[in-house]
């Protein structure tokens, strides 16, 4: 009994995949994220419920791949779960860099082609200014 | 008569862009469009300059839905009555505009080109994901979508104003769902669509997968929980 999931843990986990959710569909209600955002949520809320509630497979996966504990492979799945939604996060990040980049330079390169068409249309107007200074 | 923006998103569609284009400009010059290019990597934007088309041209990739709403934007800003989608590769042919039109005229907010209205919808895999889809608008909303994947919609001013500044609001079939929950009109009007000539599909298999999961959870699960904001009017814009 002492190396089953604890029950007091088990019902954390259960808060936090409520959690979760409650929190994740509250920011879409108030259109705060997209929709394609918030299927990895809804699907670690899944994972932690279906864990919390069926802890049966855990106990039979955990004794077949040899650990001492069960709660540690829901550590370790928690740990794995959340690295491949980092990595996914950083691959995104990146890729928004450059395109935020790519941006920048089109919005300045547009601003500085506007710019040097203005200019030839002003220089006669400021030619003819600049003797009437001088008399 | 309403004014009509016809929006043609276009993401590497150098093959088909000038037959579409062409064909509206040649035998439906009463309508007005716009291609928005989706950041093309092969010669679409060059083409449309080279051809002097009405032209928006996404410096980056902004995906479909990123892409029509730039259309739609642009079709809020220079006061269009309402505004349509026509893919790029020809699919959607432009005869049907008009009784789309009309049925937007006869109180529809939103008007969708469907191929199954009366015809029957074939019991194939590639519509498998179809059959799923209308068979969820139906389980929440009531109501039967016959083609809910149809790109082929056209939107009154107030439905393409909130189309324009709302995230959330892609042109798929969540949304019309969604706006059906929340009191759209939404009609069929029975169409033909062209088979594809040039390019590919954009859907294989691993993104097939992808885009039932977003509409599934979207329809049966996030919807219930959205919030229809109808208040917010276009905000002014001044360059």
């Amino acid at each position: 009994m002492d190396t089953m999931i604890p029950l007091v843990l088990r019902a954390l986990l259960i808060l936090g995949s409520f959690c979760t959710l409650v929190f994740i569909l509250k920011r879409v209600r108030h259109a705060k994220m997209q929709i394609e955002d918030t299927i990895f949520w809804i699907f670690f809320s899944a994972l932690l419920l279906f864990i919390s509630v069926f802890p049966g497979l855990l106990y039979w996966a955990s004794d077949l791949l040899g650990f001492v504990s069960p709660i540690n492979l829901v550590y370790l799945l928690i740990i794995f779960v959340l690295l491949m939604h980092q990595f996914s996060l950083t691959e995104r990040l990146s890729l928004m860099d450059v395109k935020l980049r790519t941006l920048a330079q089109r919005v300045a390169l547009n601003q500085e082609k506007l710019d040097s068409d203005r200019k030839p249309a002003e220089e006669p107007k400021a030619e003819p200014s600049q003797p009437q200074e001088k008399d | 008569m309403l004014k009509l923006l016809i929006v043609i998103p276009a993401y590497n569609e150098a093959e088909s862009i000038t037959r579409v284009v062409d064909d509206l400009i040649q035998n439906y010059p009463q309508y007005d469009y716009v291609v928005v290019n989706d950041g093309s990597r092969d010669k679409t934007a060059a083409i449309c300059r080279a051809k002097g088309y009405h032209l928006i041209d996404l410096p980056v990739n902004l995906g479909l839905a990123g892409a029509f709403q730039t259309g739609l934007r642009y079709a809020a800003e220079n006061g269009y009555d309402c505004a349509m989608q026509l893919d790029a590769d020809g699919q959607h042919l432009p005869q049907y505009i008009a009784p789309m039109l009309e049925m937007l005229e006869d109180g529809a907010d939103i008007v969708i080109g469907s191929r199954f209205v009366t015809v029957l919808k074939p019991r194939t895999l590639r519509m498998l994901g179809s059959y799923l889809i209308s068979w969820a608008i139906r389980l929440t909303t009531g109501r039967a979508i016959c083609d809910p994947t149809s790109g082929m919609r056209m939107f009154n001013r107030r439905l393409l104003e909130e189309f324009a500044q709302n995230p959330n609001y892609g042109p798929e079939p969540d949304t019309i769902s969604y706006l059906i929950k929340n009191g759209a009109v939404v009609k069929e009007l029975q169409v033909e669509m062209a088979e594809r000539t040039a390019g590919q599909s954009y859907l294989n298999f691993a993104r097939s997968v992808q885009y039932m999961i977003k509409m599934g959870l979207s329809i049966l699960l996030i919807q219930w929980f959205r919030k229809r904001d109808t208040v917010t009017p276009y905000p002014e814009r001044s360059l």
